[in-house]
């Protein structure tokens, strides 16, 4: 639903995701009035915008980062980072908003017992997509403390003024996690966000119902344009996903083009694939390949790595299968936390997110949620050796030198976003 | 001593009444209104939320202009589902038809002493949720589900049929099965009014099986026909949930598949709100015609 | 409300008991032939039901193959079960709520309304009247996005959430008492209110002690359909939940039957069947023991003439 370089799921979040497919989102939209978009560090605002009459940037004020074009963010006044060396807020109920089961229960507990002397509670709220999650932070109707989002929407947050920029002194923790995560090119000087988990997009499937090596093919993506799969397979439900996936398969690289004339032509791709292989469109392909319900599916790396606990009785996880381009240039993306503007507690988010990122306890939340988060200690062998990772998904691992190759689904212009949400619309009213 | 109680009953029954008014005001004629706002209204141009015109005076068409290019213009890809909704809507309200017609008739003439229970199974399926009705076929109708293993005869014939990824069969029966409840039991009602005697009269004047049909009982349960095709099409023109449940492909995508979508993309809730108000001009004529048939039973009754 | 079988009726048959003879051949091969039709519909319309009431007692995760009868996931599966799994039972409890709010303030409106309408003739009341039956069969998905709009673009004093979905289930089922009451008040007509009134009554009084309990069993009829009509619905609660504490039962179906759904997932379809079971059966006695006391015609065909 959402434009966006999805973040990964697990479990049921995925159908909620899907399935939920609902926005209580723009729920709110029009308080969003009430918190004016600021001009970048102060400077005039100089494009108007038609409607509200509150002042707006113009859209093309705000910068786009990508690897190529690393973004420092502006601080804006009124909105500096907390001080240093402030005691956590006592009996603090602290509000995190994220998809559904995207982050272990046990983990929150044991950050209540950690902080039990500050009395914190720990409340979990629930997004189903981020358009629906930026939304309901602009209505600012919930003081929300932390949230997890992705850098498809990092211009609209800072300048919409929706996040807090981050006191590096409470989060030692960063030191665990690998070294471009700490001045990522979409944060530069991580001075909004910390990195939570990583992953590609790639191909999934069961060994046993598709036999023939989907990585073999001189053009692996073809396969979703295989007529004797009809009916057996299915893509993302993501926009962004499946248009970039569709522009990989025809030769691209831009997965972010702006070009009407690619995107046209990837939308023809789009509908040729409908009439020819019927692909279902569903985010739960975690559930559905290792249940036999499709035989292969567009998925997230993580996907196929929660996939092992879903096998019906009878068969092993050993057919699950992942293939993404092995050279790393495929889809690839990460997810981070923030700590949100309205949120009461920002001394206490600001610890929540330090104990996220330390080695054990990111460790823990990996085995629940079966995405990988970047930390130093995981190496692609003591992933598989570990038993993080079975040996049949080893293509699963993300593999560092990937983000340098790898094409991250970037935040759109506003326009242009409006383009791909178009041919997803025809795509999805079938052919 | 009367006047004074006229008085006072002029005003009660307005007052009784009001509740009620007010509420459907406040919340079916207002939402209909925000409805109108925000397909005529704008879009933010950064956030791309919704941003709604309260005067319809300063109402822009632009989403409207969209819907209306995606139907009938040149970039029409929303004609194909609108296409196959009606063909669904067709298809199952026929065959609804033809189901419920003769287990109405049954009930109605030939259930004898035993047309309490009967009637209490046909309109057991109203107390079962739908949702629940659609749960049972996907249980059936996973690959190594019970109808697989009946077709297959337990895998001894090699047939593989997936019915749950985009077989516009499928969604169909899914269709007639939630529904048919609805036309059963206004036929029956329609049907349960024919007077017994009136059939024997018409024998006794030597009418044949098929004339006593046409001339006699088509005729006479035809309100119950038309108000049963209309509780079950109109619903149907925004149902999404049985092709997500039963399909989830494009290819059996219905309208009101495309108005979750949009509604789901916050671009485009107001497209979503301009193909809504579209549905709902062209359905207004059905949706009066019904509520003048319900009113004409009524004074019947 | 309908007539069954009259006497008169009865007799009249009776009289041409010669000429049925004639025809009962026929007749009786229609009689059977029909009667197989509406066995099979049956059959369809309630064994995949009762399949999947079947396999919420399953041992295993299977929802199609029989591994043994178990209440594992009622009770005892330590994360699955409905007893174990909190947003099962979140889920479960919601629902009901719901569909209680829902009944409590829609059956009082809506009688009242109907009363009105009785009596008080006019544009007004008629435009209102209409407007009524017309929420009854637009497509819900419009009440619902009509909702949603104004709940998100509007001030309005509640959020998306619990009331959110009250109000816009009241607004959904608003039809079902007016309607079902109207259709009462024709035939009990105005001539005991007039009487009551005659004997010294007020309007007020009349109302209350004469006509109110006339309509009892209207009342009650109104408030089993729309209790249970809530608690099924999908499309409404949807749209104006907000987060996952706003859930229902058919929300959950719809989300998860698709992909990972254990027997838990039966389970609690299951017993939200159970409940509404529970209540058209109380229901129905309540109705019952009344009209029976009130001497008067009770069988389902006249309630199901009603809808």
């Amino acid at each position: 639903m959402a434009s966006s370089p999805r973040r990964p799921v697990s479990r049921r979040r995925l159908l909620q995701t899907s399935a939920l497919a609902l926005p209580g989102a723009w729920a709110l939209a029009a308080c969003a009035r009430d918190q004016p978009l600021s001009g970048p560090t102060g400077e005039a605002n100089s494009a108007g915008t038609s409607g509200s009459g509150s002042a707006s940037p113009s859209p093309s004020a705000i910068p786009i980062a990508s690897p190529q074009n690393p973004v420092k963010w502006p601080i804006n006044p009124g909105n500096e980072a907390i001080a240093s060396g402030l005691e956590p807020e006592a009996n603090a109920t602290l509000r995190i908003y994220n998809y559904p089961d995207y982050l272990d229960k046990a983990v929150i507990k044991d950050f209540e017992k950690e902080y039990a002397d500050y009395g914190v509670k720990v409340e979990y709220s629930t997004f189903n997509d981020y358009p629906e999650a930026l939304t309901k932070i602009r209505s600012g109707s919930v003081p929300y403390d932390v949230s997890f989002l992705s850098y498809n929407f990092m211009g609209r947050l800072v300048y919409g003024n929706l996040i807090r920029p981050l006191n590096h002194d409470y989060i030692p923790n960063i030191a665990d996690v690998w070294e471009e995560f700490q001045d990522p090119w979409y944060d530069q000087d991580w001075q909004y966000t910390a990195p939570y988990v990583i992953y590609t997009t790639g191909i999934g499937w069961r060994a046993d119902l598709i036999p023939e090596d989907i990585g073999a093919r001189a053009n692996p993506y073809d396969i979703f344009w295989d007529s004797k799969y009809a009916g057996e397979i299915a893509v993302l439900d993501d926009d962004r996903e499946v248009i970039g996936m569709t522009i990989l398969r025809d030769g691209g690289t831009n997965v972010n083009t702006e070009d009407p004339a690619a995107l046209g032509a990837a939308r023809d791709a789009m509908l040729e694939m409908l009439s020819l292989s019927q692909p279902r469109v569903t985010i739960t392909g975690y559930t559905d390949i290792p249940e036999g319900v499709l035989s292969l599916s567009q998925c997230w790396s993580g996907d196929m790595i929660t996939g092992q606990y879903y096998m019906p009785e009878g068969v092993d996880a050993s057919v699950l299968r992942y293939w993404s381009p092995p050279n790393g240039q495929g889809m690839i993306g990460n997810d981070f936390m923030v700590v949100l503007k309205g949120g009461e507690n920002p001394v206490m988010a600001h610890h929540f997110l330090n104990f996220m990122l330390g080695t054990d306890v990111s460790l823990k939340n990996f085995s629940w949620v079966g995405y990988q988060p970047p930390l130093r200690a995981l190496t692609p062998e003591s992933m598989v050796a570990d038993g993080y990772v079975p040996e049949n998904l080893a293509s699963a691992v993300v593999r560092a030198e990937w983000f340098q190759v790898g094409y991250p689904l970037l935040e759109l212009p506003p326009a242009v976003e409006a383009e791909y949400q178009a041919i997803w619309q025809q795509f999805k009213a079938g052919a | 001593m009367r006047s004074v109680a006229d008085r006072s009953t002029r005003f009660l029954w307005p007052v009784l009444g009001l509740p009620a008014m007010v509420w459907i005001a406040i919340f079916f004629l207002i939402p209909l209104y925000v409805v109108f706002c925000v397909a005529f209204g704008t879009v933010d141009p950064i956030f791309r939320s919704p941003v709604p015109i309260w005067n319809p005076l300063e109402w822009q068409f632009t989403q409207v202009q969209v819907v209306w290019d995606r139907l009938v213009g040149p970039d029409n890809f929303y004609l194909p589902a609108v296409l196959r909704t009606l063909m669904y809507v067709a298809i199952a309200v026929v065959a609804c038809l033809i189901i419920a017609f003769p287990v109405a008739y049954f009930t109605a003439r030939y259930a004898g002493k035993y047309k309490g229970l009967v009637l209490a199974l046909l309109v057991a399926p109203f107390f079962i949720s739908y949702m629940m009705r659609m749960l049972a076929w996907i249980n059936l109708l996973q690959p190594d589900g019970l109808v697989n293993s009946i077709i297959t005869m337990g895998g001894a014939v090699p047939l593989d049929i997936n019915w749950l990824s985009g077989n516009p069969y499928t969604v169909v029966m899914g269709l007639i099965y939630g529904y048919v409840p609805y036309m059963l039991l206004p036929l029956f009602a329609a049907l349960d009014r024919i007077s017994p005697s009136l059939i024997e009269a018409a024998r006794d004047l030597g009418a044949s099986g098929f004339d006593l049909f046409r001339r006699v009982i088509l005729p006479m349960s035809l309100p119950g026909i038309v108000a049963g095709t209309l509780l079950i099409s109109l619903p149907m023109m925004g149902d999404y949930f049985t092709s997500d449940m039963l399909s989830k492909s494009p290819n059996t995508a219905m309208i009101g598949n495309l108005i979750n979508l949009s509604i789901a993309t916050p671009g485009q809730s107001g497209q979503a709100g301009a193909l809504l108000i579209l549905v709902l001009l062209v359905l207004l004529i059905p949706m009066i015609l019904y509520t003048r048939s319900n009113a004409r039973a009524e004074v019947r009754s | 409300m309908t007539v069954s079988a009259a006497p008169a009726e009865a007799i009249l048959e009776e009289s041409r008991g010669a000429h049925r003879r004639r025809l009962r051949g026929t007749s009786d091969a229609r009689a059977y032939g029909l009667a197989t039709i509406t066995a099979v519909y049956l059959l369809w319309a309630l064994v995949p039901v009762a399949i999947t009431v079947l396999f919420s007692f399953n041992e295993g995760r299977s929802r199609s193959a029989w591994q043994g009868f178990s209440l594992r996931w009622y009770t005892w599966d330590p994360t699955g079960s409905v007893l174990n799994d909190e947003s099962i039972r979140n889920a479960l409890s919601h629902t009901v709520l719901l569909a209680i709010l829902a009944t409590i303030i829609t059956v009082p409106i809506g009688v009242l309304f109907a009363l009105a309408l009785d009596r008080w003739r006019g544009r007004l009341p008629q435009g209102a009247n209409f407007l009524a039956l017309i929420t009854f069969v637009i497509p819900e998905i419009a009440l619902a996005i009509g909702l949603l709009f104004m709940v998100t673009y509007l001030a309005t004093p509640f959020g998306l959430g619990t009331w959110a979905q009250v109000v816009g289930l009241v607004t959904f089922q608003l039809a079902y008492p007016i309607v079902i009451c109207r259709a009462r008040l024709l035939t009990i007509g105005a001539h005991y209110e007039e009487a009551a009134r005659d004997l010294g009554a007020s309007a007020i009084g009349a109302v209350r002690r004469v006509i109110l309990p006339m309509l009892f069993p209207a009342i009650l009829v109104s408030a089993i359909l729309v209790f249970a009509d809530v608690l099924d619905d999908f499309v409404i609660v949807r749209y104006l939940s907000s987060d996952a504490s706003t859930e229902t039962t058919s929300m959950r179906i719809y989300q998860v039957a698709r992909a990972a759904p254990t027997p838990a997932l039966n389970a609690m379809a299951t017993i939200i069947l159970v409940v509404s079971l529970i209540v058209i059966v109380a229901g129905w006695l309540v109705y019952r023991r009344w009209t029976l006391k009130q001497g008067e015609n009770t069988d389902v065909a006249s309630l199901a003439n009603t809808l």
